[in-house]
């Protein structure tokens, strides 16, 4: 469509309060937003289909209407497009006859051509529509056999056996995404999210009136590094993504909240899985960090989370290892959680001079997308440098490969990253730590296989210093498998089992996070000041 | 009535002024001299508003509220943009206008530009207007060799360029701010308010959008003062209008009367359409978006805002579409419900999916397939439409079809009744939620 406004105005800690008239009731909401935000910020909820905090407002969904009272008496209007003003009076559904109707209606006009397929539609559960469907009372005029209008590319277009025109049911917009046109309520987000977000046009709505659909342009499909997103932004089931269409249903799942360890902006994340098996990747909301975005790498990373999994080997194997080694150096690569770092430093001070640290990766920084990541592969840079881990110099450990006859990489692929590191294969003994049998578990004289990001708990600073924390999801492979933190510790010989603890390990080598508990870190961080 | 009506816009009709030596010698482009350049801005603005004029185009908006509405002395160009996307159902008289008058449109653009201190504006013509545009190029052209536009004009330092744009035919494009999208390059669809286009409109400039005939007839209200403009009209709105009679009348066609005209002598008198053909059952005032009035109604209508308003129809564009005995309104409404669901722009939900659903229901009624129900159904969606959407396009469908239906409910209940399953129930015994449709 070609009418945009701006981007919302989301209310602050620091919004100033201003009083409005909700339903003839003063209340105090945020006063620097527009009246969807204000009415949440003070627990009134507003349905919505077209509106995004993190789109700017096209407001054509109109399923957010209230009442509001002007000079010639009360008229509809959409809060998403409303500012709050001081005074204003408004009416939400609980007085207004009138707006409930409205927002009945608008929700029924949406269902007049919408195939109403949720049993076999993926977004069932998750659904916007569905949602408003149900809030509305469940049940709809519209839905009498009056024959639906296709809207849809013509050349989708078939008879079905009653006689009506249907088609698009699977349309392939591009190599990830997968359209189903009947489905498609226009409501412009995901035009928006490629437009205003990914920066590159690439999908556009056609043709007017309920004939209008979403396509890309001729010739062209939807490829972008961001394009999944527009199956999040998506308010119905019409734009899913080919890595989770009909793999599971959305209300069998479970989710567990977590940070992405890929990137050091460290992109909040659902991590959705059930029986032991993660199913997607989600964005979770976080305003700071990554808002409601993740990119393709992040997101598609967990199709590799179950494979290639190195097995739990006695620890008693390692210890005698490490104990009879002359120079050990200790390797930190980039998923490395703070809690992996103090163990890390644990066992160094155990080992005492015999021990050295090195850190970082191989992968080289890129300009940050603006988007989700930072471009800086070390996901817990601040971490390291809070923690002081090195994390630039590997390329010492080359210079000096005769000084050491052991070697411990922590999550780190040194080999896989960069091959000139096939020269440590001069170190008689190669201890690895990692989640896979990747090229550096593969040329180790004892591989070691610990859990992956996804599956321990703890925390790690990105690149904005906000403290975040990860959670387990329980979905290893192998229950013998141990956090890492876990057999580095063992190793130092401290006994920790519980994140509780190996967080007070954490406290005590960075005296900043003395003041917090880990249960009273939000899901969404902590912004840290000074730490590094 | 007098018996000669003062023509404001119509005037040179039939003579050829489409020329523009023609059109100097029957007076044309007299105010553009000294008589336009010695006023100053706020003076034209103060005699548009003592004329009691008010927008043609249908939704009748003072002109000179409008005008003063334009904020000045922003670092911004004011632009002036002539609603010509004739689109309204009914409606013909601004095609007649600039055809027949082209420098009248230029005379007047010029005023406003005076007025409003632009330096450019744009005709946005219905694209299937091609005769039109072609008058129009050619007159304005002959006017900027005349030296009536361009630089300097009439050695006074005011410069004044006007181009013609060509719309490619879309109903909404008529709705203000969709036409500024157009104008633009954009998908033609209205645009959120507030900001309205007097402060922030074709490209986020302040932008004055004006209807054909209203520019029209700015010259003859600066030639013959505001007073006499005002006077010709009722007391509250003053002026003339141009109506066009379609449908079943004698003469078919444009004619310009005085406001507050009764709407029987319109019909009838030999000066305008010369009389009814067959019986009169019913007339759509303005537009086919303006709610039908029976035969009755239309003995005691005075065709100006206020007494259409008391009547609950509105004044509209000046269509004026006579319906006689022998016409079908099952059908006449299922058209309209065809016309409104085509040109719906596809932005908000109820009109999008529920001008579509409206012609559906009317499609079946026509068919002979209507259930007992069906047209509460369609009143009740009418009223839905009613504040719901960002523009009038699904509350004129609503409007248009609730008016037709309260009062000519016997005959969509005759086709009703042709249903042999009229009363079972529209939802399908085999329908359950999830199955497809």
């Amino acid at each position: 469509m070609s009418n945009y406004y701006d981007m919302p105005k989301l209310p602050t800690a620091e919004s100033p309060k201003v009083a409005i008239f909700v339903d003839g009731q003063e209340t105090f909401v945020p006063g620097d937003t527009n009246l969807l935000e204000a009415l949440k910020a003070v627990g009134i909820e507003t349905p919505s289909i077209c509106y995004h905090p993190f789109l700017p407002v096209s407001g054509n969904c109109r399923q957010c209407l209230v009442e509001q009272e002007g000079p010639r008496g009360r008229s509809l209007i959409i809060s998403c497009f409303t500012p709050v003003s001081p005074g204003m009076k408004v009416f939400t559904p609980k007085t207004s006859l009138r707006v409930k109707n409205a927002r009945k209606a608008t929700n029924e006009f949406m269902l007049v051509n919408h195939p109403l397929d949720c049993p076999i539609c993926d977004k069932a559960g998750e659904c916007s529509l569905q949602a408003n469907y149900m809030e509305s009372g469940h049940d709809s005029r519209l839905r009498e056999n009056i024959g639906k209008h296709y809207h849809g590319s013509p050349d989708h277009a078939f008879i079905d056996s009653k006689g009506q025109t249907r088609g698009g049911k699977q349309v392939v917009l591009g190599p990830r995404v997968t359209l189903d046109e009947e489905r498609c309520v226009q409501c412009d987000r995901c035009v928006r999210f490629m437009r205003f977000v990914a920066g590159d046009e690439q999908l556009q709505l056609a043709s007017r009136g309920d004939s209008t659909y979403i396509t890309t342009f001729p010739g062209q499909e939807l490829d972008h590094e961001y394009d999944l997103c527009v199956t999040d932004v998506c308010p119905v089931g019409a734009l899913t993504a080919n890595n989770f269409r009909f793999q599971q249903r959305v209300w069998m799942l479970s989710r567990t909240p977590s940070v992405s360890m890929d990137d050091s902006l460290g992109a909040n994340l659902w991590i959705d899985h059930n029986h032991g098996k993660i199913w997607r990747l989600m964005p979770r909301c976080n305003p700071e960090v990554n808002r409601s975005w993740i990119s393709n790498t992040s997101r598609l990373a967990y199709l590799n989370f179950d494979k290639d999994r190195l097995e739990a080997a006695p620890i008693e194997t390692l210890q005698s290892t490490v104990f009879a080694a002359k120079k050990v150096a200790i390797v930190a690569g980039g998923a490395c959680t703070l809690e992996d770092l103090a163990a890390i430093k644990a066992l160094q001070e155990s080992l005492g001079a015999k021990a050295e640290l090195f850190g970082g990766t191989s992968i080289p920084v890129v300009e940050p997308d603006g988007i989700s990541k930072s471009g800086d592969p070390l996901a817990n840079r601040a971490g390291f440098k809070a923690m002081q881990v090195p994390d630039a110099n590997l390329q010492e450990l080359l210079q000096k490969i005769s000084d050491f006859d052991t070697l411990i990489t922590i999550h780190s692929d040194l080999i896989g990253e960069d091959p000139t590191f096939e020269k440590l294969k001069q170190i008689p003994n190669r201890i690895v730590l990692s989640a896979f049998k990747d090229c550096t578990a593969n040329a180790a004289t004892l591989a070691f296989g610990v859990k992956h990001w996804t599956e321990v708990s703890g925390s790690m600073i990105n690149s904005l210093q906000i403290l975040q924390k990860l959670n387990a999801a329980p979905t290893a492979p192998n229950g013998d498998l141990k956090p890492a933190y876990q057999v580095l510790f063992a190793l130092a010989g401290i006994e920790i089992t519980e994140v509780s603890a190996a967080w007070k390990q954490v406290q005590d080598r960075i005296p900043t996070l003395k003041a917090y508990q880990r249960d009273s870190i939000l899901s969404t961080g902590l912004k840290l000041e000074g730490v590094v | 009535m007098s018996t000669e009506t003062v023509k404001v816009c119509t005037a040179n009709f039939g003579k050829g002024a489409s020329d523009i030596s023609v059109y100097k010698q029957l007076g044309g482009y007299s105010c553009v001299s000294s008589k336009l350049f010695d006023l100053s801005q706020f003076e034209i603005i103060d005699i548009v508003q003592r004329s009691g004029l008010r927008g043609r185009g249908g939704a009748g908006f003072p002109t000179g509220l409008k005008w003063s509405f334009v904020p000045r002395n922003t670092d911004k160009p004011v632009y002036i943009v002539v609603n010509a996307d004739e689109g309204e159902p009914g409606t013909f008289k601004d095609h007649f206008l600039m055809k027949e008058d082209p420098h009248r449109l230029i005379e007047g653009l010029t005023i406003a530009a005076w007025a409003l201190g632009s330096r450019t504006a744009y005709i946005y013509v219905r694209g299937e207007f091609l005769s039109c545009i072609e008058t129009l190029n050619k007159a304005i052209s002959e006017a900027y060799q005349a030296g009536m536009l361009g630089e300097n004009i009439g050695g006074t330092g005011f410069s004044f360029d006007i181009f013609v744009h060509r719309g490619a035919g879309a109903y909404i494009c008529g709705e203000e701010t969709a036409l500024i999208n157009s104008l633009e390059g954009k998908k033609g669809q209205p645009r959120l308010k507030p900001p309205f286009p007097a402060v922030s409109g074709a490209w986020n400039s302040p932008t004055c959008v004006n209807n054909v005939e209203t520019l029209m007839a700015i010259p003859w209200i600066l030639e013959n003062g505001p007073e006499a403009y005002a006077a010709l009209g009722t007391l509250q709105a003053g002026g003339t209008k141009v109506f066009c009679i379609s449908g079943d009348v004698k003469k078919p066609g444009v004619y310009e009367a005085p406001l507050g005209v009764p709407l029987m002598e319109l019909l009838n008198s030999p000066q305008y359409a010369g009389g009814i053909e067959g019986k009169l059952k019913g007339v759509i005032p303005g537009g086919s978006s303006c709610p039908i009035l029976t035969a009755e109604e239309c003995e005691k209508a005075t065709m100006d805002y206020e007494s259409m308003a008391s009547l609950k129809t509105m004044f509209g564009s000046g269509a004026v579409m006579v319906i006689n005995e022998t016409r079908d309104m099952v059908p006449l409404l299922k058209s309209l419900g065809n016309f409104y669901a085509h040109e719906s722009c596809g932005q908000c939900t109820p009109c999008r999916d529920g001008a579509g659903y409206v012609q559906r229901i009317l499609q079946s009624i026509h068919k002979g397939e209507g259930h007992e129900g069906d047209l509460e159904l369609i009143l009740s969606l009418s009223e839905q439409f009613d504040g719901t959407t960002i523009c009038p396009l699904a509350p004129s469908l609503g409007m248009a079809s609730t008016a037709f239906i309260q009062k000519y409910r016997s005959e969509f209940e005759s086709y009703i009744q042709k249903n042999k399953d009229k009363k079972a129930s529209r939802i399908s015994s085999t329908f359950r939620p999830g199955a497809f449709w």
